[in-house]
Formats: C-alpha cells, sequence, structure tokens
C-alpha cells in the first residue's frame, strides 16, 4: 500500500526517486504498476468506447439536458490522461460523470454496470442509458422504439433491452440497478405501452438453461415474466403457470393471504402443527371465540364482586400515576415502586386502612380527596427510598401490568412479610412519613 | 406486535372512566345490569384505544352508538377525541359496508350457475376444501366485529389485530379482577 499512496499525479517516475525503496521494491512495484496500467488502461478503452456510444446516444436522442452529452464526452477525454494514475482511474471517471447528475440519474452504478458487460452490443447499452434518464419520458419513448423495434408490452422496457442482448448473464445485475435506478421512469413508460400481450422474456435466474436468446417467443408457459400492473406490484411468474393477469392476481391474492396466516400462527398458540386453511381458520375461531368467552365470565365476575361498580377506583387511579411515572423512571424508582406496592399494601394496620378507607369511602368522601391521600403517600415513599439505596430486590420488569401482578403477588405474602424483616428501619422510615401524611 | 403495555394502560383509564360514567348513573343495578356496563365499556374502551384505524373498532364503536343509552357512555369514553371520532367511524363503517354490498350484488348478477360435470377426484376433493374454507371464513365473519363486510385478506388482518386487543383486554379484566377479589376478601 505505501507504493499505492506513493503515486503521484505525475507518473512512475517520481516513485522511483524515493529513497526510502529499496531497489528490488522499486522493481516490483514498477512491474505492478504497470500491470495495473495496462488492466486500467484496457478497463478505459472499453470504458471510452461506452462513453463515446453514449454520448453518441444522447447526441441521438436529443436530450435536452444538453449539459449532460458534453459531460459525457469531457469526461472521456481525460481518460487519456489519467492513464498514468492508475488505480484511481475508475473512481475519477465515475466520479466525473456522476457528480454533475445531481437529478439522480445514478450513472456511476451503471458505469459500473457497462464496464463488466463488455459485450454488450450498443443497442443495449442505450437502453440501459436511457432507462436512467429521468422524467424525459418523450425520450425514452422513442429509444424504446427505435432501440428495441419491437412491438410494446406489459413489461418494463428492460426485456426489450434483453431480447436483443446476447450476453444474458450479466442481464440479471443490470436488472436490478436499473430497478433501483429508474423506477419512476419506468412507470411512466408502462403507462404508455399499449399492447397488453404478454411477451415472456428470460430474465430470471431459474431460466437459465433457457436462455439461448434466440427463442424470444411468448410461449405462456416456458419462461418466466415480468408484468408490471398498474399498481406496479412487481410479480413473477413461475415456470410453468399460467401469466394471465387473472391468475397472476390470484396468485398475490393467495400469498398475501398465506403471509396473513403466517402471523396469526404465531399469535394463536398451538397453531404450529397445522398447515391447511381450513384448520388454522379452525383454531383461529376457536381461540377468538375463548377469548370473547373469557371477557364475559369476566365482566361477570366483575359484576358479582362490586356490588356499586367502584372498583377501588382510587386505589387504581392512584397506583396508576404513581405507576407511569415510576416506570419512566425506571432505574431509579422503578424497584422503589415495587417497593411502594407492599409497603403501601401491606405495611401495616396503617396502610391497610389507607386502602380500606379508599375501598369503602368512595360512595362517602369525595374522591378528590381520597385521591389526594393516596397519591400523596406512594410520591413520598420512593423519595425515603431513593435515600436508602441499599437493596437486594429484584428488578421489576417495567411493565404496568407486572406492577399490578406484584401488587396483589405481594398481597398474598401478606402473611409472612419475608421480604421487610431484611430492612426494618427503612420501614419505619415510611411507616413515619405516611403516618405524617395521614 | 405493538406495545402492548401501553395498549393495556390505554385500555384501562378509558374503562375505568367509563365505569365511573355507568356508575354514577343508575343505583342498584342488577348483577346483569352491571356486567353488560362492564362489558360494554369494556369494549369501547377497547375500541376506541385503537382510534379508529382498524375496522373492528369502528364498527364497534358504530354498533354501540346505535342504542341511545350507550351513546352517552360512548361520549365521555370518546371525549379527548371528542365527537370526530364517533362520527368518523360510523361514516366509515357506513361507507365500506355499502361499497362491499355493491360489489356483492353485482358479483352476484354476473355468477352464472355452472353445471357440474362429472369430475375427477383431485378436482372434488378441492371443491371441497374451498366450500369449507368458505364456511370457516363465514362463522370468522360473525366473530369479528363488522367482518361481515370485509374480503378475505382484510379480515384476516383484522382479526390479527382483533386477538391481540382481546389479549390484553383479557390480561387487564383478570388482574383487576384478582386484585378486586384480593381487596374485597381482607
Amino acid at each position: 500500500m505505501i507504493n499505492r499512496a506513493l503515486l503521484p499525479a505525475g507518473g512512475g517516475e517520481n516513485m522511483l526517486h524515493c529513497t526510502d525503496m529499496t531497489v528490488l521494491e522499486r522493481q516490483r512495484a514498477r512491474i505492478k504498476w504497470q500491470q495495473e496500467q495496462q488492466q486500467q488502461f484496457q478497463l478505459q478503452q472499453q470504458e471510452i468506447s461506452y462513453f463515446t456510444e453514449l454520448a453518441d446516444v444522447f447526441h441521438q436522442a436529443g436530450v435536452h439536458e444538453g449539459g449532460l452529452s458534453e459531460v459525457v464526452t469531457r469526461s472521456v477525454k481525460p481518460d487519456p490522461g489519467l492513464v498514468d494514475n492508475g488505480w484511481n482511474n475508475d473512481h475519477v471517471v465515475g466520479y466525473g460523470v456522476g457528480l454533475p447528475y445531481n437529478n439522480g440519474l445514478g450513472f456511476e452504478l451503471n458505469y459500473g454496470a457497462i464496464s463488466r458487460t463488455s459485450s454488450c452490443p450498443p443497442e443495449a447499452v442505450a437502453a440501459v442509458a436511457e432507462a436512467t434518464v429521468k422524467g424525459s419520458e418523450s425520450v425514452v419513448s422513442d429509444m424504446i422504439s427505435s432501440g428495441a423495434g419491437r412491438e410494446s408490452s406489459k413489461k418494463r422496457k428492460v426485456d426489450k433491452v434483453q431480447n436483443n442482448s446476447k450476453a444474458v448473464a450479466e442481464e440479471d445485475t443490470r436488472d436490478k440497478r436499473i430497478k433501483g435506478c429508474a423506477e419512476q421512469g419506468e412507470s411512466k413508460i408502462t403507462e404508455k405501452n399499449n399492447n397488453k400481450n404478454s411477451r415472456n422474456n428470460n430474465t430470471n435466474k431459474n431460466s437459465n438453461s433457457n436462455k439461448e436468446n434466440s427463442d424470444e417467443t411468448s410461449k405462456d408457459n416456458s419462461k418466466v415474466s415480468e408484468v408490471q400492473k398498474p399498481d406496479y406490484i412487481h410479480v413473477r411468474a413461475r415456470r410453468g403457470q399460467a401469466t394471465d393477469s387473472h391468475s397472476l392476481a390470484e396468485r398475490v391474492r393467495r400469498e398475501k393471504i398465506s403471509e396473513r396466516m403466517k402471523y396469526l400462527q404465531d399469535l394463536v398458540p398451538g397453531c404450529d402443527k397445522i398447515t391447511g386453511k381450513a384448520g388454522m381458520l379452525d383454531e383461529i375461531i376457536n381461540y377468538v371465540q375463548s377469548l370473547q368467552r373469557q371477557v364475559e365470565f369476566l365482566s361477570m365476575k366483575l359484576a358479582a364482586a362490586n356490588p356499586r361498580l367502584d372498583f377501588n377506583v382510587d386505589n387504581l387511579f392512584a397506583k396508576e400515576q404513581a405507576f407511569p411515572a415510576c416506570s419512566i423512571n425506571f432505574p431509579t424508582i422503578g424497584m422503589s415502586s415495587d417497593m411502594t406496592n407492599p409497603a403501601y399494601l401491606q405495611f401495616n394496620p396503617a396502610q391497610q386502612q389507607l386502602v380500606a378507607c379508599c375501598g369503602l369511602d368512595m360512595g362517602i368522601d369525595p374522591p378528590d380527596m381520597a385521591l389526594k391521600r393516596t397519591t400523596s403517600a406512594p410520591v413520598s415513599i420512593p423519595e425515603t427510598f431513593l435515600d436508602s439505596s441499599c437493596f437486594t430486590q429484584t428488578h421489576p420488569p417495567p411493565t404496568w401490568d407486572a406492577d399490578l401482578q406484584n401488587l396483589y403477588n405481594v398481597a398474598f405474602d401478606q402473611g409472612r412479610q419475608t421480604s421487610f424483616q431484611t430492612q426494618p428501619f427503612t420501614g419505619s422510615i415510611e411507616a413515619s412519613n405516611l403516618k405524617m401524611e395521614m | 406486535m405493538r406495545d402492548p403495555s401501553s395498549l393495556k394502560q390505554q385500555f384501562l383509564k378509558k374503562w375505568i372512566l367509563g365505569l365511573q360514567v355507568c356508575g354514577s348513573g343508575k343505583q342498584n343495578m342488577s348483577i346483569l345490569e352491571r356486567k353488560e356496563a362492564i362489558k360494554l365499556s369494556a369494549d369501547i374502551a377497547l375500541a376506541s384505544a385503537r382510534d379508529g384505524r382498524t375496522r373492528w373498532s369502528r364498527a364497534t364503536i358504530a354498533n354501540a352508538s346505535k342504542h341511545d343509552d350507550n351513546k352517552v357512555l360512548v361520549q365521555h369514553l370518546l371525549a379527548p377525541e371528542s365527537e370526530s371520532l364517533k362520527k368518523s367511524s360510523i361514516g366509515l363503517v357506513v361507507r365500506d359496508n355499502k361499497r362491499v354490498r355493491c360489489k356483492k350484488i353485482l358479483k352476484w348478477s354476473c355468477c352464472v350457475k355452472r353445471v357440474r360435470k362429472s369430475v375427477s377426484q383431485v378436482v372434488l376433493a378441492k371443491s371441497i376444501a374451498k366450500r369449507m374454507v368458505n364456511r370457516k371464513t363465514r362463522v370468522l365473519k360473525s366473530l369479528v366485529p363488522g367482518g361481515e363486510f370485509m374480503d378475505d385478506i382484510c379480515l384476516i388482518e383484522e382479526t390479527l389485530d382483533y386477538i391481540e386487543s382481546l389479549r390484553a383486554q383479557v390480561d387487564v379484566m383478570r388482574t383487576l379482577a384478582k386484585a378486586t377479589e384480593l381487596v374485597n376478601g381482607k
């Protein structure tokens, strides 16, 4: 790499003047450099030829962006000058062409594609070039008619290119690049295509075996085709299947359905082993029915448990207000929120009274007061717990329902009070706070 | 899957609101009335948590608004988003249903009864399978609110969302039930 770094724009002689290198190294470097030069030169020859072709193309097309052709030709000229400077030639040339194209032609990409497709006839190149020009529909459509010389079809014009070309293997790469570069241009063009005759042609790797391109005929079943619909969903007809629009639409629809069924499989438990649509639908129906029945049952249970539809609203509201705040500041207060629940519910008669008050007094006390009472208590507690930081409690996951779960889980443990015996003094701080609040 | 815990939070908030609205109205409701009130407020809360983005939610809200006694509840629950959501949901449901009905009428008018000749085994099996699938799809459509007016693809998407929401609803209700049990049990 040192050699490369030392290569100035002037030429190889400078290299030889460097005293750091031994004679042997210099010889080696010179040989390498010469080889590279040769390679570059060959590449450039190709590039130059392509560029000239492109320039011709653009001249012919009478591209309204006059600067385009100029740039192309200009970029061709410096090439010989850059012959010495081997290794970064690619970049320079490509750069020179790519830069002015701020309208997003992506010429650089095509440059790369072109240099590889050495055996492409000019028509193919022309079509490729035209494929990257955005927005000049008339130009492009001219190119289609002139370059391709075929009747228009539903396919994109790239397919027409491939009608002509003989080197097919590179088409895939070019295909994809063109697709990436010129979606808009193509879509406009295909709208203009009148003939709905589906000429199938070989663009896919699947049909490599059939790529003796002499048979560019429209056999429905033999080859792969690309069909473009008005909403630009690219559909590939599989080999050996019908390719008229109805069946393709059917296939799209079926694929969509099966894709969504897969999501459903993940969602509904026990659906992994079932493969048919009918079976899956069966499972889904059962699941939905069971969920709905559960909702009914639970609402009945709640109705039975609450003669007055009160649901300890204050209780829940307080917790709810406390929890979002807690879960937001999860790292610091999260675990203290966990502590607040047990503290809140469990700690002692003081708290039990608090809870009981909330539960029963809704009818009597105005809700506001109860809310104040309950919200103030949990809020003060986290602060005390922040001070006393010596906790070994497990961190709850920062979800709200987990907190609620902890609520009644700990309430279950009420009798045992195991978690609090290790920190009695902090508990007493709490209790004092609570008493103060109350 | 969308964030389940936030969905649950939202749902619970709205549900409690709705329950308050229900509870403040009548006293001495029978257990069935209470159950209906609970379920209704839960359903509307769940549907409104989707902000009218899914068809089933719009359908539930529209259905609920049809009955006058529920309108108050709906209004309260949707108060933050105001009347616009309710109206838009009703309007969208009506529009969707009309469109689908027209399509169906067209289809039926153009459909020709085919004479069934002797068919091979494979074709017979296929047709049987198709009929089964159709039957099950109809059942599913009856389960998902607003499902009768959806095509297959839409139906499956809506079912996905509906299952997710139902799950959240069941979870929240279950924990609430347990909590109240515990609190009451003391």
